[in-house]
C-alpha cells in the first residue's frame, strides 16, 4: 500500500471556470523525496494543499495509508500529526520567539509546557539554531527563519514534509544551506518529502520528479531515469 | 509556553488598541459600580438609619416619591394597641433644600418618641420641649450647612435656632436636620399630618409575626403600607425608578463596551487572518482557534472589569462626598456588587468575542500557502 495515492484528482474554482487540477494520478511511497516542478499556475501549490488536507478536491480520491482523506474525521489532527509544512514565506508568528514558534504545533499533542520547550530546543539544535532560541523572527536572517520553520515542521514527528518553494525567498548561499538541511534531515529520519520548486537544480536532487503543466502531471520520472 | 501565554501575546500585539478597548470596558463597568452602588447605597443608608432609630417596621405611604406622602396622625391610635407593637413614634420627614444646600433630610419627630433615643449630643443640647423653635443637626448636616450651636437656621419661611449637634449612629441620621414634630407641622402648615410611623416590635417577635402585623395594619388603614425596615424603600415607586434608571444607564454603558470589544476582536481576527490560517495549517483545531479568540476577549473583559471596579469605587466615593449627596447616602460597594460587576465585565468579553471567534474558525487554512 502506498503512503499516498491520488486518483483522477481535480480541483475547480469559480464554478468550474478555473481548473487548477485536471485529473491527477500518482502515488507516493514512504521515505520518498519527490520534487514537483512546473511553471507558475500549473497546479503545484493546489496539489500540495490537497496532500496537506488544507483543501478538498472537487472530484477524485486521495488516500493516505489507504484511508480516504476527504472522509478523515479530523483533518486538523491529520495536519498536526502526519504533515509538516515548510512555506516559501516562512510564516513564523512575529510575536513568538524561535523556540515558541517551534512549540506552536505541539499544542495539539499531550506534551506538557516544559516538554514542549525541551523538544523545541532539541529541534532547534538539530537545525543549528540552539543559540537563537529566544530571538524573535525579526531578529533572524532569512536563512535562520527558514531553519526555524524546518524545525517547526518536524515538531510532531510527521510522516510527510510538504515544502512549498522553501528556498524561494533566500539568497543562493542560504538557499543551498537550507536545501542541504532539508534533504539531510529527510534522509536521516527517513521521512517522506514532497517539495514544490521552480528550480531544476533543486529538483535534480530529488529521488523522483513530477512535472506539471495546466493542472496535469505530464511526466513522473525517478532519479535513475532522469 | 502555555496556551494562556499565547492568548496574552495576542493582546500585546497592539498595546495601544488593547489599552483603548480596556478603557472603554472600564468606563462601562465603572458606570455600573458607581450608579448601582449609589442607588443601593441610598437604600442601605435609609435602612441603617431606620435601624439606628430602633425601628422594626415603618408605616408610610411611599407612593411615587422618595419621601412618603403625609397622612393623618390619628392613624397611629388605630394601630398602637395591636399585638407585637412595643412602641410607636410619629414622624414628618421631608427631603428638601435648606438654605444654600442641596437636598437634605428634614426629620421632625414626636416629642418623647423612641426615635429621639439614638441621638447622642456632641455639642450643645437637645430641644427643651416640643414647642421650642429649635433644631439639632446631625454631624454631617452641620458640616454641610456650615452651622454651629447657636446659629440661626432657615426652614422654609421660619427661622429656628441650632441648639445642638448630634451623632445618630447612621449616615442618614448624621445627615439630618432634626426637630420636634409640632414645629415642622406648623411651618409646613401640615397640622396633625405625619408621613411615617416608626414601630418598635416587642422583643422576640418573629419575621412571620411581623409579616402578620403588617397585614393587620394595612387592613386597618388601607391608605398606608406597613413594611419591615429591609423592605421599606423597595416599596417606593420613585426609588424603583431611580434604581431602574441606574441599571438602564449601566446597561447602555455595557452595550457600548460590548461593541468596543467586538470591534477590537473583529479587527484582530481580520488583521490576523493570515496568522490564524497558518495556525490551522499547522494543525490547530478550529475549536482551539475559537478558544484563543474567546479567551483574549474574556481576558480583555476581566482586565477592564478590574480597572472599571477600581475607577467605579473611587468615583462612587467622590460622588458620595459631593455636597449634593453628602449625608444622604454612602455608596454600597459591597463585595457582591464588585463581584457582579467583574462577572458582567467577563460576560461582556465573552459575548463580544463570540462572533469574532466564529469568524476566525471559518477561515480556510489554504490561505496560509499564499505568500504574506
Amino acid at each position: 500500500m502506498s503512503l499516498i495515492e491520488a486518483k483522477a484528482l481535480t480541483r475547480e474554482f469559480d464554478d468550474g471556470q478555473v481548473k487548477a487540477l485536471r485529473g491527477v494520478d500518482f502515488s507516493v511511497e514512504e521515505g520518498e523525496f519527490i520534487a514537483v516542478t512546473g511553471p507558475s499556475g500549473c497546479g503545484k501549490s493546489t496539489l500540495l494543499q490537497m496532500l496537506g488536507a488544507l483543501d478538498r478536491p472537487t472530484s477524485g480520491t486521495l488516500l493516505y495509508r489507504g484511508q480516504l482523506l476527504s472522509d478523515h474525521p479530523n483533518p486538523a489532527s491529520y495536519r498536526a500529526h502526519e504533515i509538516g509544512f515548510i512555506f516559501q514565506a516562512f510564516h513564523l508568528l512575529p510575536t513568538f520567539t524561535a523556540s515558541e514558534n517551534v512549540q506552536i504545533p505541539m499544542f495539539e499533542t499531550s506534551r506538557s509546557a516544559s516538554e514542549r520547550k525541551e523538544h523545541s530546543v532539541e529541534l532547534l539544535k538539530l537545525v543549528g539554531l540552539d543559540h537563537r532560541l529566544d530571538h524573535f523572527p525579526s531578529k533572524l536572517s532569512g536563512g535562520e527563519r527558514q531553519r526555524v520553520a524546518i524545525a517547526r515542521s518536524l515538531a510532531n514527528g510527521p510522516s510527510v514534509v510538504l515544502a512549498d518553494e522553501p528556498t524561494g525567498n533566500l539568497d543562493s548561499e542560504n538557499a543551498h544551506l537550507v536545501l542541504d538541511l532539508i534533504i539531510r534531515l529527510q534522509q536521516e529520519q527517513g521521512r517522506t518529502l514532497v517539495l514544490v520548486t521552480h528550480d531544476p537544480t533543486i529538483a535534480a536532487r530529488a529521488s523522483r520528479t513530477l512535472h506539471m503543466r495546466d493542472g496535469r502531471i505530464i511526466s513522473d520520472k525517478s532519479a535513475a531515469n532522469l | 509556553m502555555t496556551f494562556f501565554s499565547v492568548v496574552v501575546r495576542g493582546l500585546l500585539r497592539r498595546p495601544v488598541r488593547t489599552s483603548l478597548t480596556l478603557a472603554g470596558i472600564s468606563i462601562g463597568i465603572a458606570a455600573v459600580v458607581a450608579l448601582v452602588g449609589m442607588s443601593r447605597g441610598f437604600e442601605k443608608s435609609w435602612q441603617v438609619g431606620l435601624k439606628a432609630r430602633g425601628t422594626d417596621m415603618v408605616v408610610s405611604n411611599m407612593g411615587g416619591g422618595l419621601t412618603p406622602k403625609p397622612f393623618d396622625a390619628s392613624f397611629r391610635d388605630r394601630i398602637a394597641n395591636l399585638p407585637h407593637i412595643a412602641a410607636t413614634c410619629t414622624l414628618l420627614i421631608q427631603l428638601t433644600s435648606i438654605e444654600n444646600s442641596d437636598l437634605m433630610i428634614l426629620s421632625a419627630r414626636e416629642w418623647g418618641g423612641f426615635s429621639w433615643s439614638n441621638l447622642e449630643v456632641v455639642s450643645g443640647r437637645m430641644p427643651r420641649d416640643a414647642t421650642e423653635r429649635a433644631v439639632v443637626l446631625g454631624q454631617t448636616a452641620a458640616e454641610v450647612l456650615k452651622k454651629k450651636v447657636g446659629d440661626p437656621i432657615q426652614i422654609e419661611t421660619a427661622e429656628l435656632q441650632v441648639v445642638g449637634i448630634v451623632k445618630g449612629g447612621a449616615l442618614v441620621e448624621d445627615g439630618s436636620v432634626i426637630l420636634s414634630l409640632p414645629i415642622l407641622q406648623e411651618i409646613l402648615r401640615l397640622q396633625n399630618q405625619i408621613t411615617t410611623i416608626d414601630i418598635r416590635a416587642t422583643p422576640g417577635t418573629t419575621d412571620q409575626q411581623l409579616h402578620e402585623l403588617s397585614q393587620q395594619i394595612e387592613q386597618l388603614i388601607p391608605e398606608v403600607r406597613a413594611v419591615t425596615v429591609s423592605e421599606h424603600l423597595s416599596h417606593s415607586e420613585g426609588f424603583r425608578i431611580v434604581r431602574a434608571m441606574s441599571w438602564v444607564t449601566s446597561l447602555l454603558a455595557i452595550v457600548v463596551g460590548v461593541l468596543g470589544v467586538m470591534n477590537t476582536m473583529l479587527m484582530t481576527v481580520f488583521e490576523r487572518t493570515h496568522e490564524i490560517c497558518v495556525l490551522l495549517a499547522l494543525g490547530w483545531t478550529r475549536g482551539r482557534i475559537m478558544r484563543m479568540v474567546l479567551y483574549e476577549s474574556a481576558l480583555l473583559g476581566l482586565l477592564g472589569g478590574i480597572v472599571g471596579v477600581a475607577i467605579g469605587a473611587a468615583g462612587a466615593h467622590l460622588l458620595g462626598n459631593t455636597p449634593a449627596v453628602r449625608g444622604l447616602l454612602e455608596p454600597d460597594l459591597s463585595v457582591a456588587l464588585l463581584g457582579l460587576s467583574a462577572i458582567i465585565a467577563v460576560g461582556v468579553g465573552v459575548v463580544s468575542g463570540l462572533y469574532p471567534a466564529w469568524r476566525s474558525s471559518r477561515l480556510t487554512p489554504s490561505l496560509a500557502l499564499q505568500s504574506g
